[in-house]
């Protein structure tokens, strides 16, 4: 039969459309079969400082064996990620390998089928499985599956001014009340200074700071079960310590530590502070060492959140949030992107990765041949010297606790919600986070 | 009487002016901001730059804004294109038969007027990625095409019921089918209301941001609005480029509304006849 | 030959009528009714972020909504900022046209372009300039309240949940007002002038003749510029986005933003559908409404 046949009758017009769609299908179905066709992988990140560059390296050292595979980066702003990231999951053009960090995030979008489980792609001979430690492995492990590669670690820590305190001989604290004192003694040097500028635009900033608070004042122990949300409901978040973690975020507000409107500004302004010597002190990510040092500014160094007198912790833990990247289940080269993904974790990437962006690798192999700042390698003996650690609370809890977390954040630092009055929302949150998770959604 | 006279126009004029100025010096702001460096910002946000070199401009067009604008003026083009063309065959129709069928499709062409995009979102872009329409230039246009019908088609069914019947009856008589008289008679004496609608559309897909925020996700592929919001988020603190970016955006869109204020002003008053 | 017949091969319903309606009608269905018909259909479903599981829920979604404070506040936001645009948009619009219309002399078309030209510029970007003019740290706006010897608000303009929807309120305006205007200056000028010569003859000029001739003059454009207010207080979408997202904690959420916040951020599709639903019955009511009123006039 010829093509004119289908022109014939009186829904020809419809066959020859039906017959089009068919050989488009067909033709689609020829170009994967082939896996010599060339394959570009989209991947998606965190607008950071030197990731294009460090990816586009990335990119031609795997070409030198992998000539086929060209990689496209998309870098998303960090407050539009969440949502960005998802709304393109959901879609018909999902990036092939997107930034995650580990935590509920990611393990939610492993249960509803949008990121792939790449346990078998993974153990591939060269591939991440046969490289990373077991513990790095197990950041992305969702039910004994693996959902996602760790590629660093960040952390978080206080960064102050280091001429500054030397000419004014301040001295790092050793407990949180000796923070309270030193953002005194900053506004009596000069009352217009801000000791340590809080930008909290995307909420995130001071969920940071009461994720360590909580921690410092009750401890992993008393807080496990309930962020994991297996507490019973008349129970959840019932502790009253989590106020008064609340109270001492009222107490640095009290302390004059914040500047003016910490909810309408943004954590640039608060870093630009900092960086431009207006103020002498900032709790950072430590990927904020790449941007003060990208800004010229060097003279700082970190400490830890100091613990407090009257708190469960005695201060040697801290935040430590693996991140890396996850593979759309939709990615029609998941063999390929998960060795990209895998290729950014072996020892010479690990260590230009380290380098570039200050971050912790998951890959340790030759950090110790790494060209390193004072700052960086006091970081990773830190790090390195934890007793333990812990996620941060917008990663680690159910979205909608996650959710009331960061809006209680904002209400109590506005002074609109008391901290037993935040606590009650969180509750509710918490209840009704557990009835989700209950029917598997 | 005259001095009162005078009185009440100072104060009119006085207030008139106020308005203008409160419209004006945001504006204002945002192109002078183009120029001042970050410490400018910090030091003294209402003051002037100490000098004006187009640095900010090119880190701003640096990220593609150039990109976006020949985008959004792609898609506003297209869109309106089909939209006039579309509406004007089916207004047309509607205005010149009556029956049952017809008052239906009337009907569901006005009730789809009244429905907001926000209001279907969640359906309308499963659909629109299902169907892979996403990161297309072509397939956005679809839905603003569809958005836009409604109330042009309401336009030009009041044109068409207004509509000298005689010249269609002469074009019938001389044998032309309904759909030539449309093409070569009526379509061509439409100009004003086309102009009138044209413009109301343009200035709204121009500017529509969910449908391109959610669909166009591509940096080849972004319109002005959700580029510039890009923008904002990687600058954050680097206001001047945010603002020369900004600059880069509103000015094109100023100057033809300027150019052309007279027909903007009389299409968009339209809406309340 | 009578006029009738000649009408009719006009109005037979014949393929050519089809061939001119179909594309209009085509995009109109797949693109808005049917849309609208799954936002119905899945607003009794439980939905999950990977949208291929649907579970039937009943009326779960609604008694959600009902017992979800955030719902109540933001569809309460979406009231102030209907009831919040019309007196500042449609009235100093009002004031604004009136002055145009008879007041000035001279230089009224400068005016009207100067005060209506943010109505072309794109909300995101109207947002984003007020974003930085109201920057707490960088903006001109503190520096300048300071310089008038007033304290701006400590926890910022658009930081704080008491202030922050009443100035998202004066931005609209900012871009609004100069289009509702020009509405009603269209309207303004259908009143004939002799009206107003006769009122003066009879004493009647200023604000009696304001009364008594121009206010009922605009009676309907008035109306219809109520209603698209009102329309637009319940669309409003972009300003919120770009300025707030909602925030700080909710106190700017209205129903367009929680939708997106449900659907995309927390991946409740059918929970989002369900307000989705409420929102498409106001819209359609009040565009219904317009309409009628359209027509009337």
């Amino acid at each position: 039969m010829t093509g004119h046949a289908n022109h014939k009758g009186p829904t020809g017009w419809c066959r020859t459309l039906m017959g089009g769609a068919l050989a488009l299908s067909t033709l689609t179905a020829g170009s994967t079969a082939m896996a010599a066709d060339p394959v570009t992988l989209k991947m998606w990140a965190l607008v950071n400082e030197n990731y294009p560059e460090l990816i586009q390296t990335a990119t031609e050292e795997f070409r030198k064996a992998n000539p086929d595979v060209n990689v496209e980066l998309e870098s998303i702003p960090n407050e539009a990620y969440k949502t960005a990231i998802q709304v393109a999951l959901v879609g018909s053009e999902p990036p092939d390998i997107f930034f995650n960090w580990s935590g509920e995030d990611a393990a939610r979008l492993a249960r509803s089928g949008l990121a792939l489980d790449i346990t078998d792609l993974g153990a591939e001979e060269g591939n991440y499985r046969n490289v990373l430690s077991e513990a790095w492995q197990q950041a992305f492990a969702v039910n004994g599956r693996q959902y996602g590669i760790p590629v660093d670690a960040v952390s978080k820590y206080f960064y102050y001014n280091t001429r500054f305190f030397d000419e004014h001989e301040l001295k790092v604290p050793a407990t949180f009340d000796q923070l309270l004192g030193l953002c005194g003694k900053v506004r009596e040097i000069d009352p217009e200074m801000v000791p340590l500028p809080l930008g909290n635009s995307e909420r995130w900033k001071l969920n940071h700071l009461i994720t360590v608070i909580n921690e410092r004042v009750l401890g992993l122990d008393a807080v496990r079960a309930d962020y994991a949300l297996e507490t019973a409901d008349d129970e959840i978040f019932t502790n009253p310590d989590y106020e008064k973690a609340w109270g001492k975020v009222l107490a640095m507000q009290a302390a004059d530590c914040f500047q003016d409107a910490p909810n309408a500004t943004s954590p640039e302004v608060s870093r630009s502070l900092f960086s431009a010597e207006i103020s002498p002190m900032i709790f950072c990510g430590t990927w904020c060492m790449s941007i003060f040092d990208k800004e010229g500014f060097t003279d700082y160094a970190l400490f830890r959140f100091p613990p407090m007198t009257d708190g469960a912790s005695d201060g040697s833990t801290n935040m430590v949030i693996p991140q890396g990247f996850q593979i759309s289940a939709k990615s029609e080269h998941p063999a390929e992107a998960v060795k990209f993904a895998s290729f950014l974790v072996t020892a010479d990437m690990a260590r230009l990765y380290a380098e570039l962006r200050g971050a912790i690798p998951s890959n340790p192999e030759k950090v110790g041949e790494m060209d390193a700042t004072e700052q960086f390698k006091w970081v990773a003996k830190d790090v390195g010297s934890l007793s333990e650690s812990f996620s941060v609370l917008d990663v680690m809890l159910e979205a909608g606790v996650s959710e009331a977390y960061l809006d209680m954040g904002v209400e109590v630092l506005n002074g609109s919600k008391t901290p037993a009055e935040a606590m009650g929302v969180i509750r509710t949150a918490a209840v009704e986070g557990k009835k989700k998770l209950a029917a598997g959604q | 009487m005259g001095s009162r006279f005078r009185w009440v126009q100072v104060l009119l004029y006085g207030f008139v002016s106020l308005w203008s100025l409160f419209v004006l010096l945001p504006t204002a702001w945002m192109v002078i901001g183009a120029f001042k460096t970050k410490r400018e910002f910090f030091l003294d946000p209402l003051g002037m730059p100490a000098s004006f070199d187009f640095d900010a401009f090119e880190r701003a067009w640096g990220t593609g804004v150039g990109g976006f604008l020949l985008n959004s003026m792609f898609v506003t083009a297209l869109s309106v294109l089909v939209i006039v063309v579309v509406s004007a065959m089916a207004a047309y129709v509607l205005a010149r038969t009556d029956n049952r069928w017809m008052r239906l499709v009337y009907l569901v062409i006005v009730a789809g007027f009244a429905v907001p995009v926000q209001a279907v979102i969640i359906p309308l872009f499963q659909m629109v990625s299902g169907a892979g329409m996403l990161n297309s230039l072509f397939a956005i246009v679809l839905p603003y095409a569809a958005y836009g019908i409604p109330f042009t088609i309401i336009l030009f069914y009041a044109f068409f019921l207004d509509f000298p019947r005689e010249l269609e009856e002469a074009a019938l008589l001389d044998g032309c089918r309904p759909v030539k008289t449309f093409f070569h008679i009526v379509l061509p004496l439409m100009g004003p209301a086309v102009a009138s609608a044209a413009i109301f559309q343009a200035v709204f897909i121009w500017n529509e941001f969910l449908l391109a925020l959610l669909m166009l996700t591509k940096p080849a592929v972004k319109t002005l609005t959700v580029g510039i919001l890009q923008l904002g988020g990687e600058f954050t603190s680097d206001w001047a480029a945010i603002m020369a970016g900004l600059s880069i955006a509103v000015l094109p869109i100023l100057t033809v509304f300027i150019l052309a204020q007279k027909y903007f002003v009389r299409s968009l008053a339209g809406l309340g006849k | 030959m009578s006029d009738t017949s000649l009408a009719k091969p006009v109005t037979g319903p014949d393929a050519s009528t089809w061939i001119l309606l179909t594309p209009a009608l085509g995009l109109v269905i797949l693109f808005i009714v049917i849309p609208a018909l799954l936002a119905i259909a899945g607003s009794f479903f439980t939905i999950g972020i990977g949208s291929t599981n649907w579970q039937f829920a009943g009326l779960a979604n609604y008694t959600r909504a009902l017992n979800d404070p955030i719902f109540w506040l933001a569809l309460r936001n979406n009231l102030i900022m209907v009831v919040g645009s019309i007196v500042l948009q449609v009235g100093f619009g009002t004031v604004l046209a009136a002055i145009l219309d008879r007041g000035l002399p001279r230089g009224s078309t400068l005016f009207r372009t100067i005060i209506f030209a943010p109505m072309v510029m794109s909300t995101i970007a109207v947002a984003l300039i007020w974003l930085v003019i109201m920057d707490p740290n960088v903006g001109a706006l503190n520096t300048l309240v300071k310089a008038l010897g007033m304290q701006p608000p400590t926890q910022g303009w658009l930081g704080d949940p008491d202030i922050a929807l009443w100035v998202i309120l004066v931005i609209a305006m900012w871009q609004y007002t100069g289009f509702m205007m020009v509405l009603i200056l269209a309207g303004l000028q259908g009143i004939p002038r002799e009206l107003y010569e006769a009122a003066a003859l009879d004493g009647a000029r200023g604000l009696k003749a304001f009364r008594h001739i121009t206010l009922p003059g605009i009676r309907n454009v008035l109306i219809v510029a109520v209603l698209i207010t009102t329309i637009g207080g319940f669309k409003v979408f972009d300003l919120i986005f770009a300025t707030t997202r909602g925030g700080p904690a909710n106190a700017t959420q209205v129903l367009g933003t929680y939708i997106y916040q449900q659907a995309f951020n927390l991946g409740n599709m059918g929970y989002a559908n369900a307000i989705s639903v409420v929102l498409l019955l106001i819209a359609v009511l009040l565009g219904w409404l317009q309409l009628q009123v359209s027509r009337r006039s």
